[in-house]
């Protein structure tokens, strides 16, 4: 009876130091992420063939993002920034800079990155996801990392070395920019109450409809039609801006030629992209104020206020804003739509249709390191 | 510090190019993706599907099957396809039991298109779904589907009117001419649909079996009130001494182009005619109802669909299996705008789209009346039109008509092919 139970320990025993060692030493595990379904209607998307979305990359990704090893300090993470209640923004204008004083723009929200332009930041100066997310991590006014010196801490941390070596085989500047790209690519809110509503599956109150028609129209006075002209820099679904080209960015009529920044020129050089700043997404806006690049406008109202009778023209100034007037006979002292106040609340309306609870409170993105998650 | 760290971003910018993560550079094109359904061939062994094909005769995957869903348990293919203003996608369908169904899309983790199934719809007992339109009636938006079949019956067909949420019957506009009285309007067969202010028109065709009855009149809807209020006989020529069988129906208006005068289209199967009926927007009345085409004439047969671009018209003709084109701004009137576009014997469903490298293309669906062929004893098959369904899909250049590629799905898959009229994509939609 010993003899077989002391067989059958030394059995287990050899099986589980087997597993140990062939864990640590087979390469990555890439298992599809379970019950991934992308709404048809956001359009084609594409993930780079030697980073696809896998549940090994997507844990590992949700850490980092949420661990403040990634900065210089270890004080600061993505998500000091990117906060998952404020549909990962920040709830400021611009965001504290690591030294003091504040940051050039606002904290962009990270929803929806599977689509739309492919160039990230205000002013497009990362062409892809994984170029992008090395940006914050080494700026001195940000996270102030070492890439070098990220990686040897990483490398100190057994969890990290399991993790990376699950994902991607090893541990490397590289490996991290993938795993924050993936999940950063998972963010994704199609559960608002606009998406219900496309699906089939709610109702738009009588005034969120009104703001959703005239969020979908340019207004053309020949026909009576009215419109808020969203859609002609915000896309239907998406709300986001286009991907073609650099068509997800424009000139929104903020400032006038004197004090117009740079924007996107700064990254393509052309004079005809002076104020340039990227479209972004309107998904889950009535949690993101403030408004703009700068944050300039702390709230919905003045947003609209601004697109009503605020546009401030300048040279590059989007000739889609410069015409689209609702009553342009009611004279010229200022720029805009000329909106009535209903039209203006009905599409402020529709803009809260588009908040997804579900995204802002899902487990699945919120820190690792608290709670059950 | 800042030099070694900018240094760093930069070789491991280039890194990353160089192992190709740019997404853009792995971006699998959709714009020449297209939805079908295909018919199962009984002789063939095969089952009723609906799939997506690639159409880009550039791409290495040229006429591959992307995704595909059967239908095993349904006696006759869906026919038509059609996006909502919100991006759902719905099919018509020829069986009973499946009459108009919303069809499941969505995107894999890679990011492929794939067909997730579909669900049948409850019609209320209305039969053969044809076309479908959405349309406003008193400041809400419904979808209008004809069903040639109606509730059934020699003399049926009805217009089934469907809320766009929950895809509920509303209201189904019927008029049976066995009801209304003599020179009342009727509604009978329909199957094409279009519409404009505050009328539609629906067209009268067929009965279902092909042998009850033929049609040969439009039916005027009143948008207002969701009653039929006209009919409007489109018959001249009988050359197969048939009725003359009105089947696809657009009404040009000033939205689809400024320069348009309002008018009906109309072609009809068994008349090989395009019809024109001018309509006076201020008094809402239609003037007299006159050939502008006339198959006889043209030594073409059995005129069928109507689709657009942003500057012609294209109406498809089965016989020979070509499909002529006009000028989108001289409408009502047909100008041509370039040379026919020679398909295959059945030319009837078409999209437009680019391939690859930017090239603008048209691809022609040819199966007549998505029947079988006698070559193989099939039970479906109907002598008339036996030697129309080529079951192929023929890719053309658009500004020439030169025929590049072809897919034949009987060869490739042992299937007819009934439908090509979208693309995988973002509420794309080509009809009428």
């Amino acid at each position: 009876m010993l003899r077989v139970f002391l067989t059958a320990a030394v059995a287990g025993v050899i099986a589980a130091t087997t597993w140990v060692i062939w864990d640590r030493v087979r390469g990555p595990t890439a298992t599809p992420i379970a019950g991934f379904s992308a709404p048809f209607v956001f359009g084609r998307f594409a993930v780079p063939p030697d980073n696809p979305l896998t549940e090994e990359a997507f844990a590992l990704g949700r850490h980092l993002f949420y661990d403040p090893i990634l900065s210089g300090n270890n004080q600061v993470s993505c998500a000091t920034c990117h906060v998952q209640a404020l549909a990962f923004t920040d709830g400021l204008a611009k965001s504290p800079a690591l030294p003091g004083g504040e940051l050039e723009f606002s904290s962009m929200s990270l929803t929806n990155l599977l689509w739309g332009q492919e160039r990230f930041f205000w002013d497009g100066r990362a062409t892809s996801l994984e170029a992008q997310a090395l940006m914050p991590i080494q700026h001195p006014d940000e996270m102030d990392q070492d890439l070098g010196e990220l990686v040897t801490e990483l490398q100190a941390s057994r969890d990290y070395r399991r993790m990376f070596r699950k994902a991607y085989g090893e541990i490397s500047a590289e490996n991290v920019t993938r795993a924050l790209s993936t999940f950063m690519r998972m963010l994704i809110s199609s559960d608002s109450k606009y998406d219900r509503f496309l699906r089939g599956k709610a109702r738009l109150s009588e005034q969120e409809e009104h703001g959703r028609k005239l969020f979908m129209a340019h207004p053309d006075t020949k026909v009576s039609l009215r419109g808020g002209n969203c859609i002609d820099c915000h896309s239907q679904f998406l709300t986001s801006g286009f991907r073609d080209a650099l068509d997800g960015f424009s000139n929104n009529g903020l400032d006038s030629d004197g004090d117009l920044p740079d924007g996107l020129m700064a990254v393509t050089g052309n004079p005809a992209h002076k104020g340039f700043f990227k479209v972004p997404t309107l998904r889950n806006i009535a949690v993101t104020a403030p408004y703009m690049h700068d944050g300039r406008f702390e709230t919905l109202e003045e947003v609209m206020d601004h697109y009503n009778d605020g546009i401030v023209v300048s040279d590059t100034l989007s000739p889609l804003i410069l015409e689209a007037d609702n009553a342009p006979e009611a004279g010229q002292g200022t720029v805009g739509l000329r909106m009535t106040p209903d039209e203006v609340q009905s599409i402020i309306a529709f803009l809260h249709t588009l908040t997804d609870e579900d995204f802002l409170t899902n487990t699945q993105f919120s820190n690792p390191f608290e709670g059950d998650s | 510090m800042k030099v070694k760290v900018f240094a760093q971003s930069v070789l491991i910018g280039a890194g990353l190019l160089m192992v190709g993560l740019t997404p853009a550079q792995s971006q699998t094109r959709e714009e020449s993706q297209g939805m079908v359904l295909l018919r199962g061939l009984p002789t063939l062994d095969t089952k009723h599907s609906i799939a997506i094909v690639e159409l880009d005769p550039e791409s290495d995957q040229f006429g591959e099957l992307l995704s595909e869903v059967e239908q095993p348990d349904i006696q006759h293919p869906l026919h038509h396809l059609y996006y909502s203003p919100n991006g759902r996608l719905y099919s018509t369908g020829l069986d009973p039991s499946c009459s108009l169904a919303e069809i499941g899309l969505s995107r894999d983790s890679s990011g492929t298109p794939v067909i997730e199934g579909f669900t049948c719809l409850d019609t209320q007992g209305q039969i053969v779904g044809e076309d479908i339109m959405w349309a406003t009636s008193n400041g809400q938006e419904y979808m209008f589907v004809t069903f040639m079949g109606g509730t059934g019956g020699d003399d049926g067909g009805s217009v089934g009117v469907f809320d766009t949420q929950t895809n509920e019957v509303v209201k189904i506009i019927e008029a049976r001419k066995s009801q209304v009285g003599e020179g009342e309007p009727y509604i009978m067969y329909p199957h094409g649909i279009s519409a404009f202010d505050d009328r539609m028109v629906v067209t009268s065709t067929i009965h279902p079996d092909m042998a009850t009855g033929v049609g040969n009149v439009l039916t005027i809807i009143d948008l207002n009130t969701l009653e039929p209020i006209q009919n409007i006989v489109v018959e001249n020529e009988k050359p197969l001494d048939f009725p003359s069988s009105p089947v696809e129906v657009l009404f040009a208006r000033p939205d689809m182009h400024a320069d348009i005068e309002p008018a009906i289209l109309a072609n009809t199967m068994f008349g090989f005619e395009t019809w024109k009926i001018p309509y006076d927007t201020g008094s809402k009345t239609f003037g007299e109802a006159e050939v502008i085409y006339s198959g006889v004439a043209n030594e073409t047969a059995v005129p069928l669909e109507f689709y657009g671009t942003e500057d012609e018209l294209f109406i498809s003709h089965g016989l020979p299996g070509v499909v002529k084109r006009y000028e989108l701004a001289a409408l009502p009137e047909l100008v041509s705008s370039g040379p026919d576009i020679v398909a295959d014997p059945g030319a009837h469903h078409m999209i437009f789209f680019t391939s690859a490298s930017g090239r603008n293309l048209i691809a022609v669906q040819n199966n007549l009346l998505n029947l079988g062929n006698a070559a193989d004893d099939d039970p479906t098959d109907v002598d008339f039109i036996a030697d129309l369904s080529a079951h192929t899909i023929t890719i053309h250049d658009l500004e020439t008509g030169e025929r590049i590629a072809e897919v034949n799905f009987k060869e490739r898959y042992n299937k007819g092919v009934d439908n090509v009229e979208g693309l995988f994509g973002s509420g794309f939609v080509h009809h009428h």
